[in-house]
């Protein structure tokens, strides 16, 4: 029925089904990240040592600084095609709160890049000799980190879309912005190797997995008015 | 109270206000900073424990102090930037970036200077306070590269505001969790971060004479920076045009 | 620099006004695009924007939709300014820019699905209909980075049948629209019109539309 103004749900849903149709038409944006991830942690064992010893101790690091580098390449195009094709004019001038558009992007996004990374943990964390007792730790744990790390990685993103040539500067503001979440969880998984409890490193990282939520898409959404003024 | 903030947000003003108080700022912190420099680091007696080395630590205790103003300022900055639009907060919170980083890098310089000679290590990953200092030096980085990245002033001070703001949330959450991960840390090294070793009243007093001279001086560079700022921005202005003829 | 203050000359100063702006200040790194610029746009009026390259169209444009706040001055919407009423205004508001807003990888239909159901609800039935309007029948189904620059432009303007915004913005709609295409714009323009919405269009072209007013800038 023409004319009848859309719920906010509905603009919510519909901005998560394109951005999911868009990944799915461009399968390289996603493939190429998850790939990279999976190289680096192999080239650690290499550059390392292939004991299993060494590598245990490593093991739950060089994951998790995998998947920041990762989730960082993928970042990259989270708003920037919507950029130079129009399409984020279009979704600042929607009459819906630009907060749960955004995070309806951002949604998207850490389904098609964050989700997959964590789903092949397991894969990952045994070829690097990582106790099996912590598996289930390591798995939680990127579980909250990762949605943080895009809710996060998304305010940089949205600053920098206009910029013609951004190199690395992402890397610059986003990485240094990393550093609580992955020193909670590689302590989550440190703990569970000790034989100690995670859940308060757990907790604590669902905390901050709220407070991004709740915080992080209104600073996307300011960022966004900034870059595309 | 909201004529004179608006006021202050008049380049011109701030320009003529700071300019008047810019001698005496000037002469307190050179006052400060002898009294601090010469008494703190060829008078002092030397710590039982530490030695000379104590000497050290007077310079950088109030450099670190004062760099942790930073990212505060800036907040505030942005802030005003964000909601009221006001060129002159810009000003400042663009110079207090570049002055953080100096700020940063002299505290982390100082620290490992101090840490050779107490710790024997240039750098020690279980001192918390180096450790975060070192990710706030990296966050100032991304501020500054960001501003020198967007070509357009307008978006760009919007820009930065914003990241300014998200970075100071940041690094106070960084602070705690490092913190927190050293103390877990903390039991396998041998290293002591203790620097509480008791001391006289005069290391205290020297400290704290110290801690003034350089807030004093972050003051004076700042208000100074930003000026030069103004005169930059604002050229095309008929009185800045005025001030530039009269000095000639 | 425009110092001259322009006027927009309207042919139907009694109809309900939709839009006006006061006093409209803009520069840009020091250059002043323009200073105290006033107009009027009421209901059922077509106001074509005019200028030279680089004397700002496409910056007063964005301003209107709120999309830059780098001015001072006043735009009221039905009497009431657009800061204070933005998902009000938003919602009655169409606006194409120099980029279309048209996802590469995107069909036509599934690019029209997403950018109207951020404004209304529609069916696909509508967009077909649209889509065949404007003369991309057969291209329905088709990626968009397999259409040409006028296909692309046509498929943003099909928003423009579907829509029921009473205000339309619109960014040098017909650069890259051949000469049939162009005619049906103005058709499509000239119903709106007709239908009491308003547009506001930045376009070289001499347009042939009875509800014209001009707006000149520079």
């Amino acid at each position: 029925m023409t004319g009848k103004q859309t719920t906010t749900s509905a603009a919510f849903l519909a901005t998560l089904k394109r951005d999911l149709l868009i990944a799915f038409k461009k399968k390289n944006d996603i493939v190429n990240p998850f790939m990279f991830f999976i190289i680096v942690v192999s080239l650690f064992p290499i550059g390392i040592s292939p004991e299993s010893d060494r590598l245990t101790e490593i093991a739950a690091g060089v994951i998790w600084i995998s998947v920041l580098l990762a989730s960082m390449l993928s970042m990259d195009n989270l708003y920037r095609s919507d950029f130079e094709d129009g399409s984020l004019e279009q979704l600042l001038l929607s009459p819906h709160p630009l907060f749960f558009l955004v995070l309806a992007k951002n949604i998207s996004h850490w389904l098609v890049s964050g989700l997959p990374v964590v789903l092949v943990s397991p894969l990952l964390a045994y070829m690097l000799a990582l106790p099996e007792e912590a598996y289930g730790t390591l798995f939680l744990s990127l579980l909250l980190g990762t949605p943080i790390m895009s809710l996060v990685g998304s305010i940089a993103v949205a600053l920098t879309v206009g910029l013609g040539s951004r190199g690395l500067i992402l890397a610059v503001i986003t990485l240094p912005m990393s550093v609580p979440v992955l020193i909670f969880g590689t302590l989550a998984v440190q703990s569970t190797l000790n034989s100690q409890s995670p859940l308060g490193y757990l907790s604590l990282m669902l905390v901050m997995l709220s407070v991004s939520v709740s915080l992080a898409p209104l600073a996307s959404a300011a960022a966004l008015r900034i870059s595309v003024n | 109270m909201w004529v004179w903030f608006f006021k202050l947000g008049s380049p011109k003003w701030f320009y003529e206000l700071s300019g008047k108080w810019l001698p005496w700022l000037v002469a307190a912190m050179v006052i400060f900073m002898t009294i601090g420099l010469v008494w703190g680091l060829l008078f002092l007696p030397p710590d039982y424990q530490q030695g000379f080395t104590s000497r050290i630590l007077i310079v950088h205790v109030a450099v670190a102090g004062t760099s942790l103003a930073f990212f505060p300022l800036m907040f505030v900055a942005g802030t005003i930037t964000l909601v009221w639009r006001m060129k002159l907060a810009d000003m400042v919170a663009k110079n207090a970036a570049i002055l953080g980083a100096w700020f940063s890098f002299i505290t982390l310089a100082t620290g490992s200077l101090w840490g050779s000679v107490m710790w024997g290590t240039w750098w020690e990953w279980t001192d918390s306070r180096l450790v975060s200092m070192l990710f706030q030096l990296f966050l100032l980085l991304g501020v500054i590269s960001l501003r020198s990245a967007l070509e357009d002033s307008d978006a760009a001070a919007k820009a930065c505001a914003l990241l300014s703001i998200v970075g100071c949330i940041n690094v106070v959450i960084i602070k705690y969790s490092v913190e927190w991960w050293n103390t877990l840390h903390q039991v396998s090294s041998p290293v002591t971060t203790d620097t509480s070793s008791p001391n006289g009243p005069e290391f205290w007093i020297a400290t704290l004479i110290m801690i003034v001279a350089v807030y004093l001086f972050l003051t004076v560079s700042l208000i100074l920076s930003t000026r030069n700022e103004i005169l930059e921005r604002e050229r095309k202005a008929q009185w800045v045009k005025d001030l530039v003829l009269k000095a000639k | 620099m425009s110092s001259a203050a322009p006027t927009a000359s309207s042919n139907s100063d009694t109809d309900t006004i939709m839009l006006a702006a006061r006093g409209l200040f803009c520069a840009r790194d020091d250059r002043v695009l323009f200073k105290n610029l006033n107009f009027d746009l009421p209901e059922g009026q077509v106001l074509q924007v005019q200028g030279s390259n680089g004397s700002g169209k496409t910056t007063l444009m964005r301003i209107l939709c709120g999309l830059n706040d780098g001015y001072e001055g006043s735009i009221k919407w039905y009497g009431q300014e657009i800061e204070d009423q933005a998902a009000n205004f938003f919602s009655s508001l169409l606006y194409i820019g120099h980029r279309v807003g048209v996802a590469k990888v995107l069909t036509p239909v599934e690019n029209l699905r997403w950018s109207c159901s951020l404004k209304q609800a529609v069916s696909d039935e509508e967009i077909m209909a649209a889509l065949k309007e404007v003369g991309l029948r057969g291209f329905e189904e088709s990626p968009c980075y397999t259409l040409s620059a006028g296909q692309q432009q046509r498929v943003s303007l099909a928003r423009l049948i579907i829509s029921p915004a009473s205000l339309w913005v619109l960014d040098e709609p017909f650069t890259t629209l051949d000469r049939k295409g162009v005619e049906r714009l103005e058709q499509i323009l000239q119903r709106q019109a007709q239908a009491g919405g308003s547009v506001m269009v930045t376009t070289h072209h001499s347009l042939n539309i009875p509800e014209l007013a001009m707006l000149s800038l520079g």
